[in-house]
């Protein structure tokens, strides 16, 4: 394991950035009034495609939205350009940190089956209205965005709210138009996230181009080890993320996985308030969270990129676990190739996060504002920017812990690592997210969300 | 890229149910104090100050003479716990140093608008697609997107 070769990024994935920085303007200025310095730059990219299959579609694409000829289907192109070099970055990045923590690349399991299924007509619908209002949005600007833009938006939204096959769609534009309306309407210049907009725009744009092919499952049945969970939010959705490692009955070597709970919410209701909400879907899981625990899993369906399918009634909570111990287990030397991957036209470099496990004695905590690890005397940053608000693992645990398990994540051009579970000593571990299965058992009567449904329920029921 | 996102705070809804920023209105719906099945339609305009507080059927508010009511001054104070003052007095271009303020009133005193009356259905829907993420089911499919929101 050596972490002094992730201190710079690959050369290709620094040349990428130039390209991509270039397209990003043009999503700024709006494809409505490009200067003739967007256009060369779109020009440039269209060439660096000429050998590949986007070739014909990106050249009638540049043609006709240089004559004004606004399609969405040109859009697409261009969302489809961009994902495919954030792509080739990611891959070039997670070959880098295999590489640099000594093994093998993830694999997909090879799973017979798996679909593109075509959306069913209503949802067909809301998907070509969700693309129109996107390349309205390209078409002003990012700088030049108006409220009358973004609201008309919310009617769309709420509809794809309700589909559930488009629940990855749905979690994302709810986040966009939340960001969109937090900094719009706005007097004098807007403070714009480019790299991110333009990202997330263009992961709506193609997610808004067919719902995604369902990934070919297979049933397990073994012993889930959990190692740390993630949890991700905005205003309106949240996203718990458990990793764990799966003995099977029969195999030989353990694989990792990743099994999730997500749910739409409102912004008053986080931390410990979650778990109930989760726990509709995935209530062993959160048990099993709370204790660093192992379940034992009976027919549950794992997708061929590791994502365990999670249903409550194919999982028995056996006892309490040892993450780290675990950790040290899986993620050493013999560290799996079958272990999470993102679906092909997922890839981007935003979304990696390799299970790495740093054992006692093998770092040291270094930083004061900004805290740091040092590792085989590499510098390597904590990625602080995504530590949830977490009563269950703090920053200040960082100090004088005894071993970590974490995700190895890129941002902003270099790696960091961002705690998951961390020893204690004697102690039982933290873990991140841990207090919202905790909080499980005690339900309270006065919770926002008790609250909030009980007036929901007298009021959309007068409503309709 | 990542940008973490300062999540509004939670703060308790028994008495203000639903608090925004939102199209450059500051707005939101106020539990009556006496009557369990009647709610407060009460917003604030950003530049101008202008208010208005009515019942959701478009009854106007009994306590509305001139200046704000309680339940716009509860409104201010439920964003300043959500918020944060820096947020508010930004969104709504008051020329107050946020360090400085407390509470409700101390923004209701910058404010410079009058009560200009607005339909109470336009703040009133914003809730009820409020209360609609309330009611829609959990999934445990893989939702890779979420990576992108942190915190
Ligand atoms: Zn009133």
């Amino acid at each position: 394991m050596s972490f002094a070769e992730l201190q710079a990024p690959p050369e290709a994935v620094v040349q990428a950035s130039a390209a991509l920085d270039a397209l990003d303007d043009a999503f700024v200025t709006g494809f409505g009034r490009l200067s003739s310095g967007n256009l060369e730059a779109l020009a440039s990219l269209q060439r660096s495609f000429a050998a590949t299959p986007l070739a014909a579609a990106f050249a009638e694409a540049i043609t006709g939205i240089g004559r004004s000829e606004f399609l969405d289907r040109h859009f697409l192109v261009l969302a489809a350009a961009r994902s495919a070099i954030q792509g080739a970055v990611h891959d070039a990045l997670v070959a880098q940190a295999s590489a640099a923590l000594g093994r093998p690349t993830p694999a997909d399991e090879a799973i017979a089956g798996g679909h593109g299924q075509a959306a069913p007509p209503q949802a067909e619908v809301l998907l070509e209205s969700a693309r129109q209002w996107l390349m309205e949005l390209a078409l002003a600007g990012f700088a030049n965005l108006d409220v009358d833009v973004i609201l008309p938006f919310q009617a769309t939204l709420d509809a794809i709210e309700e589909e559930p096959r488009l629940a990855r769609e749905a979690a994302l534009l709810a986040g966009l138009l939340g960001e969109l309306l937090a900094v719009f309407p706005c007097r004098g210049a807007p403070e714009i996230p480019r790299m991110r907009w333009v990202d997330l725009w263009s992961r709506a744009m193609i997610l808004a181009a067919g719902a995604p092919a369902t990934r070919a499952s297979r049933a397990v049945k073994g012993e889930l080890r959990i190692l740390g969970a993630d949890l991700q939010q905005h205003d309106t959705f949240a996203t718990l993320v458990v990793y764990a490692s799966l003995h099977e009955a029969g195999q030989a070597a353990p694989r990792l996985c990743r099994a999730s709970v997500s749910s739409f919410k409102v912004d008053v209701v986080q931390g410990a308030e979650l778990g109930p909400i989760f726990a509709e879907v995935g209530k062993v899981l959160l048990s099993g969270l709370a204790v660093g625990g192992r379940i034992l899993l009976d027919g549950m369906l794992l997708q061929e990129g590791g994502d365990l399918l999670w249903d409550d009634a194919k999982a028995e909570l056996i006892g309490k676990g040892d993450p780290l111990a675990e950790a040290a287990a899986v993620l050493g030397a013999a560290t799996p190739a079958q272990r999470p991957t993102l679906a092909p036209a997922d890839r981007h470099p935003a979304l990696i996060g390799e299970l790495v496990y740093l054992a006692e004695g093998s770092y040291t905590v270094a930083g004061k504002g900004e805290p740091a690890l040092t590792i085989d005397g590499a510098n390597v940053a904590v990625a602080v920017e995504r530590w949830p608000e977490s009563e269950g693992l703090v920053v200040s645990d960082l100090a004088g812990s005894k071993g970590l398990v974490g995700l190895l994540r890129y941002d902003g051009g270099a790696w960091s690592i961002q705690p998951l579970t961390i020893a204690k000593g004697k102690a039982a571990p933290r873990m991140l997210a841990s207090e919202i299965a905790a909080a499980l058992g005690k339900k309270s009567s006065s919770s926002s969300l008790s609250t909030l449904k009980e007036r929901a329920g007298k009021l959309l029921r007068k409503k309709r | 890229m990542i940008k973490p996102r300062s999540l509004a705070r939670p703060r308790k809804v028994n008495k203000v149910p639903f608090v925004e920023l939102y199209a450059g209105r500051l707005q939101g719906v106020v539990s009556s104090g006496s009557d369990p099945n009647r709610v407060y339609v009460s917003y604030f305009e950003a530049q101008s100050g202008n208010f208005y507080c009515s019942t959701n059927n478009n009854r106007p508010c009994g306590g509305l003479r001139g200046s704000p009511c309680k339940h716009l001054l509860a409104l201010l104070d439920e964003a300043l716990l959500q918020y944060g003052a820096a947020r508010v007095v930004a969104y709504m271009g008051l020329g107050i140093e946020p360090e400085k303020v407390k509470r409700g009133g101390d923004l209701q005193r910058a404010m410079k608008g009058g009560p200009h009356k607005v339909e109470a259905g336009m703040v009133f829907s914003r809730f009820l697609t409020y209360l609609h993420y309330v009611n829609l089911p959990p999934t445990s499919a893989p939702i890779p997107e979420m990576g992108w929101f942190v915190r």
